[in-house]
This record gives structure tokens, C-alpha cells and sequence, in this order.
């Protein structure tokens, strides 16, 4: 889901970059005035054990295999969409500048679709699910969601670019992300969530128990 | 054709006239020559943007092979995208195929432009991450005026992603000492996503464990919310100047040749 260089044209790139920068200033905003000093640390660290995780390879039926965002499931141990978005946008930052996933020009969109979509559809998608279908399940719809939605955005986003056509787009991005969105995210999710309330339930911030 | 990030951080640490560049300097150029490349929808200009970046390359004394090859390691990503393209633009059909597939001029020439523009990008970031190291990058990026905050968090993570990735190889090297294989069908497929997920989990659990543990250390050498770090002062010195003077000479070159039709 990582758009390449070359792949938006300049103008469009520049809309993404403000939407990002507005939403990384409350971020930071955010992270000044809620997040306790323990927690900067721990967003740094955790950016890197990402950093692992996303270049690990989950095997998806048919053959191939995709990798996990995380960006929901930062977001609801940690209890905020911003520390979902303040992860992925380091990650995203490591990877475009120093190993070419991803791109410069379209860093803005990739923080877009990942970190901004990915961590407000998956904390908000879990404390509206919450009280509807209990704690577990809403993990998983909202780990799932958050993929699924950022892969869809990003098949729109390269419509509006003029490199991909949008039913093909559908068609292909959907239903590999929507494997992928019950697999990588949300299964491994789930089991990330569940592993650590047995674990380390001090861990999990309180707003997700 | 693996290369990992160990032998990427080897690689910048070396000795070379590129290398011993400023690390803005050369985190401008990158950006230059990217959105120059973006910017750009003639295929000739790609080629003499590409020559250059190859001159400089030989200049700082990466093999070429291994820039290549690391190249070519993330070309797929999006070159996917651009080798479809001609089965996907409407225009003037060059070919039709069975199945109803066509290949169009349009879509040829696009997906070319598509896949030029990637490897011009590509061959820009490879090589500033083949001369400079992470740490010099982010220190550019703090010095160039990216928010205090972020820049920290941002040079903590790469302190931990070798340690990262190390757990994550010694994670693999155990499973695979006990032949785990998550493509080993004779397993129930359900079975190897499940340890796949606890190997997620671990790395979960390691990095919070981590965090709590470089928070607890950093509160024993005094640390109170607020990130004073000190950076070696690095001047920007001639041969800098040169550099960037001569990029952004050569570009304006090319596209002045552009404008005027001689390429």
C-alpha cells in the first residue's frame, strides 16, 4: 500500500502534506499535553518493533503473502488515534528516506492512508464497536476496517492521480486487502490484544478495557 | 539478493567525496532531484537525471552492483502498477490480445514515464541511504527545522531498529531450527498464522518491555520530558556548495534544453 514516487502528481502530493502537517501539529499537541513522559519513549521504541513487524510476511491463501500495518492496534493499546498516527508517520518517515518504500514526494499520502485513516478508523471503529459486539470481536472489525479502508483510499487517490483506472483498482486492491485486512490485520491483531491483556494488562491503556 | 539493513548502514559509513557530504546537503539534493523527477514527463530528461545519479554513484564508490540490486529490491512494489498500464490506459491500440486485452500507445508510454520516474526516484533515495547513515539523516532533518518533538522520537527509533531487527532474525533462525515454515502446507494453515501472530506479539511485548526499560534509564540520567541532544556542529564547506550549485545548475539545464525542444 506503499505509494511509490512518480505515482501523484506534485499538486496533488501538496494537498496530502497540509492534511498530514494539521493533523501531526494536534498530534504533537496531543502528545504534549496527554501522553505522560513515560510514553515518548515507548511511542519510539514501539515505532521501531513496527518497523520489524511490518517486514515480517504473514502467508495469505492463494500464494502470497502481505504484512500487518499495526497503526489500529497501536492505536487502541495506547488508547488514542494520534499514537497510532505519531507511529506510522515515523515508520512511514524511516522507510520512504532510507529504503525507498514508499516515496518523498508521497510521504504525505502514505501518512494519510496509514497513519491517519488506519489509526482514527481503528480506535474509533473499536470504542464504537465496544459496546455493541464486547471487546475481542470489535478488535478485530476495527484492525480489519482500518486496513481495508486505507487500501480503498489509496485505490481512490491513484484514480484521482490518473495511474489507475477505479474499477480494476477495485477490484484487485479490494479483494487482496480484504484478505489481507482479515488475515494480517485483523486475526494477528487480535492475537496481539489478546496476548497482551493476559500478559501485561497494566500495559493496555485504560480507555480500551 | 538480500541485503540487509546492517549491510545498508555498513555501506554509508564508508569513505568517499559523496559520503563526506554534508548530511542536509545531501538531504536537499535528494529531495531536488525528486520532485524535479515528478515534476517531469519527458523520458530523455529521465535518462540524463539517471546518468547523472550513476556519475555520482561511481564518485562515491558504491559497487554498482549493489546498488542495483537494492534497486531492483524495491522496484516491485510499484513497478507492478506501471507494467500494467498498458493494458489499462484508452488510447490508440497497438496490439490486441486474447481475453479481450489490448496494449495501447498511451498506456506504453505512460507506464515507461511511470517506471523512469521510479527508478530516477529510487536510484535518489538508495543513494543517499548508501551515503549517509541513519543517524547523520536524522540529525539533518532536526538541524533543517523538522519539530523538535518528532526528530526525537524519530532518533530513538532507529537507535532500535537494528536491535529489532536482530530480535526478529533470531526469532526466525529459532523457528526455523525447529523447520517451521509458514508456506509448509502439511501444516494446518490456521496452526502457522497463529505462530505468526505470537511471533508479532513477542515483538509487541518486547518493544513495550523496551520502552518501559529506556524510559527507566533515561529517568536515571536525568531526563524530564524534555530532549536536549547534542549534535557534532558540521559546517557546510565549499565542496558542498559546489554540489548543490552544480545539481541544481544541471537541472535547470535540462529543462531550459526541454522548454527549447533541443531534447
Amino acid at each position: 500500500m506503499h505509494i511509490p514516487d512518480g505515482f501523484i502528481p506534485l499538486w496533488q502530493c501538496v494537498i496530502y502534506y497540509i492534511v498530514v502537517i494539521i493533523v501531526g501539529y494536534f498530534a504533537v499537541k496531543w502528545a504534549k499535553e496527554n501522553l505522560d513522559e513515560r510514553k515518548i519513549p515507548l511511542l519510539a521504541v514501539l515505532a521501531a518493533g513496527i518497523f520489524a513487524i511490518q517486514a515480517m510476511n504473514i502467508p495469505i491463501p492463494w500464494g502470497t503473502s502481505g504484512h500487518m500495518v499495526g497503526a489500529a492496534i497501536v492505536a487502541i493499546l495506547l488508547g488514542s488515534p494520534f499514537a497510532g498516527f505519531l507511529v506510522l508517520a515515523i515508520v512511514l518517515i524511516i522507510q520512504g528516506i532510507a529504503f525507498g518504500d514508499g516515496g518523498l514526494t508521497t510521504l504525505g499520502v502514505n501518512i494519510f492512508n496509514m497513519g491517519i485513516v488506519g489509526g482514527f478508523v481503528g480506535y474509533y471503529g473499536f470504542k464504537g464497536l465496544k459496546p455493541l459486539i464486547s471487546k475481542i470481536p470489535a478488535v478485530f472489525v476495527a484492525a480489519f476496517l482500518s486496513l481495508f479502508i486505507s487500501a480503498i483510499l489509496c485505490v481512490v487517490e491513484l484514480y484521482f492521480a490518473g495511474t489507475f483506472p477505479l474499477a480494476t483498482g477495485f477490484y484487485f486492491m479490494g479483494l487482496y486487502h480484504f484478505v489481507i485486512g482479515i488475515v494480517g490485520e485483523g486475526l494477528i491483531s487480535t492475537i496481539v490484544f489478546i496476548a497482551i491483556n493476559k500478559i501485561r494488562p497494566d500495559l493496555i491503556s485504560s480507555g480500551a478495557i | 539478493m538480500n541485503i540487509s539493513i546492517n549491510t545498508i548502514e555498513q555501506e554509508s559509513c564508508k569513505n568517499s567525496i559523496i559520503h563526506d557530504l554534508d548530511g542536509r546537503i545531501k538531504l536537499i539534493l535528494t529531495f531536488i532531484v525528486i520532485i524535479y523527477a515528478v515534476y517531469t514527463t519527458d523520458l530523455l530528461v529521465l535518462l540524463l537525471m539517471e546518468m547523472y545519479l550513476i556519475a555520482l554513484v561511481l564518485l562515491s564508490k558504491i559497487s554498482l552492483s549493489y546498488f542495483a540490486k537494492r534497486i531492483l529490491m524495491i522496484l516491485p512494489f510499484g513497478g507492478f502498477i506501471a507494467i500494467f498500464q498498458p493494458f489499462l490506459k484508452a488510447g490508440a491500440v497497438l496490439y490486441t490480445l486474447p481475453f479481450g486485452l489490448t496494449i495501447t500507445y498511451e498506456g506504453v508510454v505512460f507506464g515507461a514515464l511511470l517506471l523512469s520516474r521510479l527508478i530516477i526516484c529510487l536510484s535518489t533515495v538508495v543513494l543517499l541511504s548508501s551515503v549517509t547513515p541513519l543517524e547523520s539523516i536524522v540529525n539533518s532533518m532536526r538541524k533543517l527545522g523538522f519539530p523538535k518533538e518528532i526528530a526525537m522520537i524519530l532518533s530513538m527509533t532507529i537507535r532500535y531498529l537494528f536491535l529489532f531487527f536482530d530480535e526478529l532474525e533470531n526469532i526466525r533462525n529459532a523457528q526455523k531450527s525447529r523447520c517451521f515454515n509458514i508456506w509448509n502446507k502439511k501444516t494446518s494453515y490456521l496452526w502457522r498464522l497463529k505462530q505468526v501472530g505470537y511471533t508479532i506479539m513477542m515483538i509487541f511485548l518486547k518493544s513495550f518491555e523496551k520502552g518501559e526499560f529506556v524510559y527507566f534509564s533515561m529517568l536515571g540520567r536525568g531526563y524530564t520530558g524534555e530532549a536536549v541532544a547534542y549534535n557534532k556542529q558540521s559546517k557546510i564547506v565549499k565542496l558542498d556548495y559546489f554540489i548543490i550549485i552544480l545539481t541544481v545548475a544541471i537541472i535547470i539545464l535540462i529543462e531550459l534544453f526541454h522548454l527549447n525542444g533541443i531534447i
